[in-house]
């Protein structure tokens, strides 16, 4: 499942009050959609007024904020080979650091690699997600723009 | 595997490998658009030319005005070699790059020393605009190889450590990546663009929705601007084709200009996704240059084209296609398309990606060196084929 930031940015106080730690409304509903932040976090949310908006953004956000059950899969028919896995996902940067620096990733030790146009999975035991590391990681579906990869 | 340069858009990626076995190409890195420009450019197989090359030179002789056209997926040195051959025939010599206002764009963007080396802006873009530009429609690296994702020296943790905007007249892909989306009004770039450089200027004016973007937004993104030390706009057809361009291109450089006497830097970058057009445009800044060659191939002032390198026919609006295939059309490039097809002699040669050779230029001016690799011919290039139509032109005209 991906949330979108503009969906939960719609359900924000939208003022901009700098009360949280990333400041701005659309930078903490960034973080919301990653499960880097819960919406508690947000001063104003917990005011009088806002008891629906809290509610519906805890129920969105709940599945971010676990990576107990998991699994990560790539719609190949909607990869343009854009590389934004390769160059987003940790683990890729950690074993060829160039990638973290926008270039393509050519040695097997990636989670990602593009072949043929296409990004392939080529090390899913090494996503954070899994065992040891058990991370809630979610950048790589976060920045695939046309939604091939889905985290669940 | 071998080291590989793409020519699959105008972002000549070069950090790229390919390899063919049998029949099969497998590519590491390109994207689906350069993959299966590699996997057409393969399939291409060209003959001998000899007897084509005979004909093609009695007609260029034979015609009364003649335009070449086409270059912008030819190297550098092709386009050096086609104004050479131009200048021969006392020919005219144009581009593809001149629909639209793509080449005035270019001039008045590198005149005001708006532009930035690509590699600058990944060490160093903090606010980064698409305007009216999808990259992920066309340019599909551009996010990950420069503007968005990478890490940068000055740029620790890559896109959290900037800030995106996109512009655009509808929803985008790239907006999925971007903390500030205006979705505008068609047509209303330069409206919008005199709103931010007066409120920029101080004269505060934003209240409720302003061209269709709620004000608050309007004003996050304002005050982005001003925060940002180093803002680079990437402004694609949206800018370029929406029919007002001029004054799109004066806001954009005002707005440049308006953040640089903040004492910020900032710059501006087209997206062009024909892999050479800047080469061309480069090369004409100073040469022998036919501006208004669409106007004058509807009025019927040629009456031989040498197209080089691109299937224009499949591309140019309805009337110029028209008018263009009235004329005697002779055809150098890769095998294929609309174009060649229609001419009357074509001469067949190999891609830059598969040869090889020569240099395109990138969007920020910088020329990126083809590789060699294994499956290259040499013989069949598009400038060696101008070479011996020169050569031939000037032996048949003594
Ligand atoms: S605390 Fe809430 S209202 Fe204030 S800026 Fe952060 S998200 Fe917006
Ligand atoms: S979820 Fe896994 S594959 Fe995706 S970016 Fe994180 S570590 Fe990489
Ligand atoms: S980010 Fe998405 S579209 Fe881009 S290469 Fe990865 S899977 Fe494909
Ligand atoms: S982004 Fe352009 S140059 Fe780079 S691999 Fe894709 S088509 Fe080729």
């Amino acid at each position: 499942m991906k949330l979108n930031p503009m969906d939960l940015y719609n359900l924000l106080p939208k003022t901009n009050c700098r009360l949280c730690e990333p400041k701005t409304c659309m930078a903490f509903a960034t973080k919301l959609a990653l499960g880097d932040i819960s919406p508690d976090k947000c001063p104003p949310l917990l005011e009088p007024g806002f008891e629906k908006n809290l509610e519906k953004l805890t129920e969105l956000v709940a599945p971010m904020l676990s990576a107990e059950s998991t699994g990560i899969k790539l719609d190949e028919s909607k990869c343009t080979g854009c590389n934004n896995c390769v160059v987003v996902c940790p683990v890729d940067v950690a074993a060829e650091p160039p990638t973290s620096e926008g270039k393509a990733a050519m040695s097997k030790d990636t989670v990602f690699r593009v072949e043929n146009g296409i990004s392939k999975i080529i090390n899913l035991e090494k996503c954070r997600r899994f065992p040891p590391d058990k991370l809630n990681c979610r950048v790589c579906e976060q920045y695939c723009c046309t939604d091939a990869i889905e985290i669940w | 595997m071998e080291d590989i340069v793409c020519n699959g858009c105008s972002l000549l990626c070069d950090d790229v490998a390919a390899g063919v076995s049998g029949k099969t190409v497998n590519s590491l890195g390109l994207c689906k658009l350069g993959h299966m420009h590699l996997e057409t450019a393969l399939t291409h197989s060209v003959g001998s030319n000899e007897k084509n090359l005979e004909k093609v030179a009695d007609i260029l002789i034979g015609a009364e005005n003649l335009l070449l056209y086409g270059w912008t997926h030819t190297s550098n040195e092709a386009v050096r070699e086609g104004l050479g051959l131009a200048a021969t025939l006392k020919g005219k010599f144009a581009s593809s790059t001149d629909m639209g206002a793509m080449k005035a764009m270019a001039h008045s963007i590198h005149s005001k020393g708006l532009e930035i080396d690509l590699e600058y802006v990944r060490n160093n873009g903090e606010f980064i605009i698409y305007w009216g530009a999808d990259p992920s429609e066309s340019l599909h690296r551009h996010p990950s190889r420069f503007a968005v994702l990478p890490r940068g020296k000055k740029i620790p943790e890559g896109i959290e450590s900037r800030t995106i905007g996109v512009v655009d007249v509808r929803q985008t892909e790239t907006m999925k990546m971007a903390n500030h989306r205006l979705i505008i009004h068609p047509g209303s770039d330069a409206e919008l663009l005199n709103i931010i450089n007066s409120e920029l200027e101080g004269k505060s004016s934003i209240k409720g929705t302003v061209l269709g973007i709620p004000g608050s937004e309007l004003v996050g993104f304002i005050s982005g601007l001003q925060k940002s030390d180093c803002t680079v706009i990437f402004y694609g057809s949206g800018v370029v084709n929406s029919g007002n361009h001029d004054a799109n291109l004066t806001g954009i450089a005002k707005l440049v200009e308006a953040l640089r006497s903040n004492g910020k830097e900032a710059y501006a970058l087209p997206m062009f996704d024909k892999p050479n057009t800047m080469g061309v445009i480069k090369a004409t800044l100073t040469g022998k240059y036919e501006t208004n060659s669409l106007q004058r191939l509807v009025a019927g002032e040629f009456d031989t084209v040498l197209i080089v390198g691109e299937d224009v026919l499949a591309n140019l609006p309805g009337p110029v296609a028209k008018a263009l295939s009235n004329t005697k059309i002779v055809y150098v490039g890769p095998p294929g398309g609309l174009t060649d097809n229609r001419a009357l002699v074509s001469i067949h040669t190999m891609d830059t990606i598969i040869t090889g050779l020569g240099t395109m230029t990138r969007v920020d001016m910088n020329d990126i060196q083809f590789k060699k690799w294994k499956p290259s011919k040499e013989d069949v290039t598009i400038i060696s084929t101008l070479i011996k139509l020169k050569e031939l032109v000037n032996k048949k005209k003594s």
